[in-house]
Formats: C-alpha cells, sequence, structure tokens
C-alpha cells in the first residue's frame, strides 16, 4: 500500500510541475480547449487514484474541480479569470497536500471547502474570494522545493541490463587501455588521467549494480498467504514474523531463493511444527512459531529460517539411510550428530513418515542444497531435536559475482567457486595417498577415502606432461559427498563475474556458467555437482566418522599437537614453523630484498622489516616469504616453497636446546627440523631497521664544499642521517662528528661523542695522527662503525 | 516480397540466411575451447563484453570438425537470448532478392536436410535457403543423442 501511496504522490507532484506551465498559458488563451483537456485528466487522474487509496480531501478537491472544467468543455460556463484562479489555488492546495503526505506531515489543516466554494460561486462577477487566492500558493511552491521526497521513475529491466553490459564493456576498455599505456613510458599527467577515468567507471559501476537490487520483502511478500493456507489444510496453528525485509539483494538472487525458501518453509510446516494437541501435550504454545529474518553481513545475505517445532529426528535419518543400504549400521554408529543431520540433505530420504500432499516426497533438502550452492551459498542446520529447527542461508549479494578458484587443466583454465572446495593439497603431500584400482581411483586424505577424478579425464582432455606435482582439490558436490579432483595446478582466486553460458554449453551439465577474466578469454565455471555425475562417482555416504575415530586416537595418545607450517627452506630442509607466528605468506619482489649493516632486510610498505635467515640477494622475480610476528616484532622469513599445514607435536620428538632449531617432529613419517621461534625473534635488532639507529653523522664543515658535495652524499648513501654543521643542541652520545679543519674535534669530545677526524693528503703528518685520509672510503666506513660500537 | 538475405559458402555449399537473423559478421580470433562437447561447438569467444558460443556448423553437417587455422568468419546471431557464432567459410553479399523463396528441387544431400528451407536465387545462382536458429536446435539434438 505505501509503495502505491507513494509513487501516487511522486506521480501527482510530477504531473503538477508540468501543468504549471499548462495552466498559465491556459489562463492567457482560455478558449485553448487542449490545455483545458489536460488540466481535466489531471484531476481527474488524481480523483480516480484517491479514492482508491482513501484519501478523502484530494478526492474531494479534485472532483470539484473536475466539475467546474467539464462545464467549461461543454461549453456551460466562461473559462473567466476567476475560475482560472480558483483552479490554480485548487492545485496548489493538492500539491500541498502532496507535499505533506510524502513527508508524513499532518494535512495542512485549512479549510477546502473556502476553496471549493470558490470555484462554485464566481458565477457572481465580483469574485472577492478568488481574487484573494492566487496570494496563497506563493508560501507553497517554496515548501515544494525543498521538500522533494523520494521521487521514481519505471524503467524496462533490458535496459537496465543494456546499462551494465554497457559498464561491463567499459570496464574491459579500460583494462586494455591499461595494458597499453604500461606498455608505454610513465607519463605522469597521462596516468592521472587514466586514474580520475578508472576510479569514474569503477563507480558507475557501483551505482549501476545497486539498480539490480531489490527488497527482500519481495520474498517475503508471498509468505503469509502460503503459510495461512497451508496451516489451515494441515490444522495447524502458526505464528509467522518477517523481519529484514528491507534488505536489499540482486534480483536474479531474489528469484533464484524463492524456490528453496518456499521449500524450507512448507517443510517447517509439514514436518517441523506440530498440530495443535500435540503441541499441547508436549507443553509448547498451541500457535507453533515460524521466524523469516533477513540481513546482511558482509557482502552476503543471511536468511534465517526458524520454527519451535519437532526438529530433525535423526535416528529415523540413520534408519532410513540404512533401510535404504547407503549407509552400514557400523558407520552409523560412529556418526557424530552433524553427520547424522547432514544426512538430510542425502537424495531421497525423508523424515516424513508418510508422502504428504504438501511435501515428503524425498525431492526435498538436496535439491535445496543444491539450488542454494548453484548460487554460491551454503547452507546450515542448527537442529534442536523437541524444540525446534533453524536454518540458515548464506547466499552472496549478487548472483553475478562469486569469489571462484582459477585452475588450470589440459593447457585450458577454468573456474570453480571458491564455496566448492573444501581443501587443495599437492598429490606429493604425505597426507594423501592415490591408489589406482581396477581404473578407479581413490585419494586417502588423512584416512578419508574419497573418490578421485582427474578433471582432464572427465573432460576429455589430453593430459599435459608436467614437471612439480599436480593439485588434488577436494570439492563438495552439491550432493554433499565430497570428491578428490585433481587439475594441473591452482592459479588464482578472483572474485569472477558469472553470466549463464548458451544452453549448448549447459546441456553438457558440467558447466555452471562462463565468466570473461580481464585477459578478455572467456573461461568457463565448473559445476562440481555435474563433474560428479559426468564422471558417475558413486553416491557414497563417506565413512568419515572412521576418520575421526582413527584421529582422534592419534590425538590421544600422542602428546598435544600444534599446527605448524611445513616449508621447505630455500637451501633445500623441509622444516616445520608454528603456525601461530605466521602473519601471512606473500609473494614479494625479489628488488625489495636488500641488506644493510650485516643485516638483511626487506622494503615492506615503506618499512624495512629484517630478514630472520639472511637471506637477501635473489635472483628470480618473486620470493615466496613467511610474514612473521610475535606480538610486537615483525620479521620475514623467505622460503623456497610453502608445503602444507600439518599437526606437530607442542614438543619436538627430539630436543635440541639452543641455536634456530628447536629439534625434529617426526610427522607423517617424515623427519623434520622445528624452527625456534625464540631464537628467531632474539635473533632480530633490537630497534627497527631504520637509519638512524646508526646514529647522524654532523659534519662540522658546512661550509666546506667537498664535505657538502662529496662527503654528505657518500655517508647518506650509506644509510647514514647527515647533519651539517654542528647543532647547537641536542647532540647524543650516538652521533659522530666528522671534521677535517680546525679545532671541532676537541669541542665535540667535550660534548661527548665520537669524532672522525679526515686529511686531504694520503699521508698522515705522523704516527700520532689518527686522521683518516678523505679519499679511503674503507678506513672511513671503519671508523664509521668502530666509533659507533 | 522483398527479403534482404546474407549470401555465404558453407561447407562447401552456397548458403542464404535472412538478413533479419544475422547481428553482424565477424572475424574469429580467438576461441577457447570448451572441453567434453561434442564437435559441432568450436568454443567460446569474447565480443567486447559478450561472449559468443562458437558453432562449427561444418561439424554439424559433416561431422568433423574444422581445423583450427581454417576457422575465419562468423554469423553473429542472438537466438534465445544467448549470442553465437556461426562459423561459415565465407560471406559473398548481403542483397534484397526480389524473387524471394523458392521451394527446393532436386535430390538433397541427406546431411543438409535437417537444414534447408528452401532455396534463394541471386543472380541465377540458386543459394540453400537456412535458418541460423535452426543450427542451434540441431546442435542440442546432437547433443542429446
Amino acid at each position: 500500500m505505501d509503495e502505491l501511496l507513494q509513487e501516487f504522490i511522486s506521480e501527482t507532484q510530477e504531473t503538477l510541475e508540468a501543468l504549471a506551465g499548462e495552466v498559465v498559458a491556459w489562463e492567457a488563451n482560455p478558449a485553448d480547449s487542449q490545455r483545458l483537456d489536460a488540466i481535466f485528466r489531471f484531476f481527474h487522474t488524481v480523483k480516480g487514484s484517491c479514492g482508491f487509496l482513501n484519501l478523502p480531501r484530494f478526492e474531494k478537491l479534485s472532483h470539484a474541480a473536475e466539475d467546474v472544467l467539464s462545464e467549461i468543455r461543454a461549453g456551460n460556463r466562461k473559462p473567466d479569470p476567476a475560475t482560472v484562479s480558483a483552479v490554480l489555488a485548487i492545485m496548489d492546495r493538492i500539491g500541498e497536500l502532496a507535499e505533506a503526505v510524502a513527508r508524513g506531515a499532518a494535512l495542512p489543516n485549512e479549510n477546502d471547502e473556502y476553496l471549493i466554494g470558490a470555484l462554485t460561486q464566481v458565477e457572481a462577477p465580483a469574485a472577492p474570494a478568488a481574487e484573494a487566492e492566487p496570494e496563497e500558493p506563493a508560501a507553497p511552491v517554496a515548501a515544494v522545493r525543498q521538500g522533494q521526497a523520494l521521487r521514481t521513475i519505471r524503467l524496462p529491466l533490458s535496459l537496465i541490463d543494456q546499462l551494465m553490459n554497457g559498464v561491463s564493456d567499459m570496464v574491459l576498455a579500460r583494462n586494455e587501455l591499461s595494458r597499453k599505456l604500461r606498455d608505454r613510458s610513465a607519463d605522469p599527467e597521462l596516468d592521472s588521467a587514466f586514474e580520475r577515468l578508472s576510479t569514474c567507471v569503477a563507480d558507475m559501476r557501483d551505482v549501476i549494480s545497486k539498480t539490480r537490487m531489490q527488497r527482500v520483502e519481495r520474498l517475503f511478500a508471498a509468505m503469509p498467504r502460503m503459510v495461512r493456507d497451508l496451516s489451515r489444510d494441515l490444522d495447524k496453528r502458526i505464528d509467522l514474523t518477517l523481519e529484514g525485509g528491507d534488505v536489499e539483494m540482486d534480483r536474479e538472487m531474489v528469484e533464484m531463493v524463492v524456490d528453496p525458501l518456499t521449500h524450507i518453509v512448507r517443510n517447517s510446516i509439514d514436518h517441523g511444527i506440530e498440530t495443535p494437541e500435540r503441541r499441547r501435550a508436549a507443553g509448547k504454545p498451541e500457535a507453533g512459531r515460524l521466524r523469516l529474518e533477513a540481513r546482511q553481513s558482509g557482502n552476503q545475505i543471511v536468511i534465517e529460517i526458524g520454527d519451535d517445532g519437532a526438529g530433525i529426528n535423526t535416528a529415523r535419518l540413520v534408519e532410513k539411510a540404512i533401510a535404504s543400504g547407503r549407509l552400514t549400521p557400523d558407520a552409523a554408529a560412529r556418526m557424530t550428530e552433524q553427520d547424522k543431520l547432514d544426512l538430510i540433505f542425502q537424495p531421497g530420504l525423508t523424515t516424513a513418515a508418510k508422502v504428504t500432499a504438501v511435501s515428503g516426497r524425498g525431492v526435498g533438502m538436496d535439491v535445496v542444497r543444491a539450488n542454494i550452492e548453484r548460487i554460491g551459498g551454503v547452507i546450515a542446520l542448527d537442529n534442536h531435536p523437541g524444540q525446534g529447527l533453524r536454518i540458515t542461508l548464506r547466499v552472496p549479494l549478487t548472483l553475478t559475482i562469486i569469489p571462484g578458484l582459477i585452475v588450470r587443466a589440459g593447457g585450458l583454465h577454468f573456474a570453480i567457486p571458491r564455496a566448492a572446495v573444501v581443501e587443495i593439497l599437492h598429490d606429493n603431500n604425505e597426507m594423501m595417498q592415490i591408489a589406482d584400482v581396477g581404473g578407479a581411483k581413490i585419494a586417502t586424505i588423512r584416512s578419508l577415502r574419497h573418490s578421485m577424478i582427474d578433471l582432464e579425464d572427465v573432460l576429455g582432455m589430453d593430459k599435459p606432461q608436467q614437471v612439480g606435482p599436480r593439485a588434488v582439490m577436494v570439492v563438495r558436490s552439491a550432493t554433499g559427498v565430497p570428491f578428490a579432483m585433481g587439475v594441473s595446478a591452482v592459479e588464482n582466486h578472483e572474485e569472477l563475474v558469472i553470466r549463464p553460458a548458451s544452453p549448448l554449453v549447459m546441456a553438457s551439465g558440467v558447466y555452471a556458467g562462463m565468466t570473461l577474466p580481464d585477459n578478455g578469454k572467456p573461461m568457463l565455471l565448473l559445476d562440481a555437482a555435474g563433474l560428479a555425475n559426468a564422471a558417475r562417482l558413486p553416491n557414497l555416504i563417506d565413512d568419515r566418522a572412521h576418520g575421526a575415530v582413527a584421529d582422534a586416537a592419534a590425538e590421544e595418545a600422542g602428546v598435544e599437537m600444534v599446527a605448524a607450517l611445513r616449508f621447505e627452506e630455500l637451501s633445500g630442509e623441509r622444516r616445520l614453523l608454528r603456525l601461530s607466528l605466521i602473519e601471512r605468506v606473500e609473494d614479494i619482489d625479489a628488488g625489495l630484498f636488500g641488506r644493510s649493516g650485516g643485516q638483511a632486510f626487506v622494503r615492506l610498505d615503506e618499512r624495512l622489516v629484517p630478514v630472520v635467515n639472511g637471506q637477501h640477494g635473489f635472483d628470480d622475480g618473486k620470493v615466496c616469504a613467511l610474514r612473521l610476528r610475535d606480538g610486537s616484532l615483525e620479521a620475514c622469513y623467505p622460503v623456497a616453497a610453502v608445503l602444507d599445514i600439518v599437526q606437530m607435536p607442542l614438543v619436538p620428538d627430539m630436543v635440541a636446546m639452543h641455536g634456530v632449531l628447536s629439534g625434529v617432529a617426526v610427522v607423517d613419517g617424515e623427519h623434520l627440523e622445528v624452527i625456534n621461534p625464540f631464537a628467531l625473534f632474539a635473533a632480530l635488532p633490537q630497534e627497527p631497521i631504520a637509519p638512524h639507529s646508526r646514529g647522524r653523522c654532523l659534519l662540522a664543515d658546512a661550509e666546506d664544499g667537498w664535505t657538502r658535495e662529496i662527503l654528505a652524499p657518500l655517508l647518506r648513501q650509506a644509510g647514514h642521517e647527515v647533519v651539517l654543521g654542528l647543532p647547537g643542541d641536542a647532540v647524543d652520545a650516538q652521533d659522530i662528528v666528522l671534521y677535517s679543519a680546525g679545532d671541532v674535534g676537541q669541542v665535540a669530545e667535550i660534548m661527548g661523542c665520537r669524532v672522525v677526524h679526515l686529511r686531504a693528503t694520503p699521508r698522515g703528518t705522523g704516527p700520532m695522527d689518527a686522521s683518516i685520509y678523505r679519499y679511503d672510503q674503507d678506513a672511513l666506513m671503519a671508523a664509521l662503525s668502530g666509533t659507533r660500537g | 516480397m522483398e527479403q534482404l538475405y546474407l549470401l555465404a559458402t558453407l561447407a562447401g555449399a552456397r548458403i542464404a540466411v535472412d538478413a533479419s537473423e544475422v547481428e553482424a559478421v565477424v572475424k574469429l580470433i580467438d576461441v577457447s575451447p570448451v572441453p567434453g562437447m561434442g564437435a559441432h561447438v568450436a568454443g567460446l569467444s569474447a565480443l567486447r563484453s559478450r561472449v559468443l558460443t562458437i558453432i562449427d556448423v561444418a561439424a554439424l553437417i559433416h561431422g568433423h570438425a574444422t581445423p583450427a587455422d581454417q576457422r575465419d568468419l562468423a554469423v553473429i546471431a542472438n537466438i534465445s537470448g544467448h549470442s553465437y557464432g556461426l562459423m561459415v567459410d565465407g560471406v559473398s553479399d548481403i542483397c534484397r532478392v526480389p524473387e524471394g523463396e523458392l521451394p527446393l528441387r532436386g535430390q538433397l544431400d541427406s546431411a543438409w536436410m535437417p537444414f534447408a528451407r528452401g532455396v534463394v536465387e541471386h543472380e541465377g545462382i540458386p543459394h540453400l535457403l537456412v535458418s541460423l536458429a535452426g543450427f542451434i536446435e540441431a546442435g542440442a539434438q546432437a547433443q542429446a543423442a
């Protein structure tokens, strides 16, 4: 209703604005019947709409004006100036009222009868009332200007899509331009102009994507009716609460969520909420509560569907799964509650004792989950048997942009939704064994068995020879059974703009869509469930509980375990480092590494960060480095490769108490040296690496050309802070005074800092001469560092 | 009825396509293959920000794919909301044909049977009238089979 009202108001205001000119023209030429018709139509429309919207004052005013105007049209009455003024007054009053309604303010309480009276009695030529009217509009007109309420126009969707495509084209053109610019020599002016263009394009893309947004309200709109009808059919009483209808999400996303949401709500009413009798027996209020809530969380929309019904009977689920032969009783016994709950996502399983018209045919939660996951969403259950069930759907804000992984297989690139990938390993990882049995591949990862496929085999591609390990991803398909998929490599992680592929391509069943990355080469998005189907993988519930038991046993039997990163040193050894110390792993440009004052460092974000293993000369472009932090100190640890994350015992199996290694741990049968974080951080320079730590060089002979032009740059280049002249104050013991003439030395010594005397001749004046020849760089540097120590 | 036709050669035959079906003719540059598909889907290609599904029409007719180095031109068409590029050997003309569509005469090669709708004569030379949408449908059927 509010939307209708809003639309009526903005429409009325817009027409009023457009009509203002018409009325003035009509006043000038009352015989102009075309203008009269336009004004008549306006009142007629207002009268029609406000009768429907229950706005009696609008109706009365417009009705009166319409009557007068129709008389004029019929020629029964002359449009004399008084009548025109009265009509204008009515129009102004409607404008005022519309203004008030739009702002939600009380309607201005003026006497409408007075205006209507003016309109009808103007036959009397005197018409003092009508004369007075035109004074009034002045104020309201100003009011209309200040309170421009939300004005809207309706646009065909195709236009917005076209706009969106246009912006996409623009982004691509921008990217191409950026590539071309990079090849050219840098031109700051051109760069800044390009930068501005980029910002505009980005802003524009943001705004355009907002036009695609729609309130979740639309998703909720059908719910009350459906709930009412269903509860009547099933003789149940249900209190429905809807919340967060004003959250906005992508229009297409709303459409994709409608079906799963409807399904969940139907399930909840049919199986979840009990009949009033049973509820009473269970001590619950007769009316069941059903609550739908939507909210935005980061770039996701969270939709929660909660009821206070019976929840999911996991025991019955297990029974059914065993009865259908999907599960052995043995495995069932080992399953955790959550594993049992997840059975609901198995196709063909339902808790419903009998099939009803509403639900329970077993085409249920598996389809819901498949649909949610197809759009990059996640579904989670929070089951409280006897108390209720809460289902949480998390879907991305827009359908079109999903986080994805770029993988390479058979020399081509493919994308796969990030949400579908559980884990990525290399096939040389000790945690994983790949067995080949009669053509079937089985990957056992941490004593968990997965069906394994190679993407190249499924898609019928050649598997090119490759150096180095292949990547194996554990992919969870929509049916919930994870499988392992081998690819050449996992290359990148990107936000992908997904668009539907043509039906011809979609029909293959293994692709979920396509995307056009910046390089302009179309890429296909893989459909995890489709791949599993295409490979005809058995849809077996994995005995994951077994794996969990094995893991738990290892944990109990062993010592306390901590997560550690397994990596390969630049020198080739494999070592472990406590994961908690590693802030992140980063590829750093080799050029950023350097060495100064006996300490290797790397320039990161304008700071110098010490490199703990002293490595600094790298020849290739990027260096993989661990960024470490002990809370306050920061360090960088270049490595050859990061292998994986493993569990290592808190206390290494063989302890070495000194040096950079704290011992040796055995992980998966491999002996690995464990880095001692204590020694690592203890070896760091206590002060942050900054030129200042070397002390300032005070150049006494500030006026001397050689000192200014040759000595000062040399010292600066060596990383010293250089001060020309002796500062009057604040000389600290770290500072070094360099001088070549005069008695500055004594003065400096009195001030308490060290001095270096430079002389202009290669040979000293005598054995007692401690001065240094000024072109003897080695001696000078030695003196500088010596005097410091 | 003066209909505008695009005249082209395809799989060794002269064809005519109703010009209203044709959006553009482009030179194919970069086609990313779509593995796991029949030979008639040559791949995907980007036309500005649009992604075209490239159909190897010759493969649809003769059953063997056109080698990558012989891919040259594609006729762009929008068929039920999706953009396709249909590979052709060459494009000769776009012209009005005053006589319009003529019925098929003679024994048509069975490979062409599903696609030919009639004959269009231009300067005395007959061209097989085909529909682009027909190729896409046939492609979908080839896949289902």
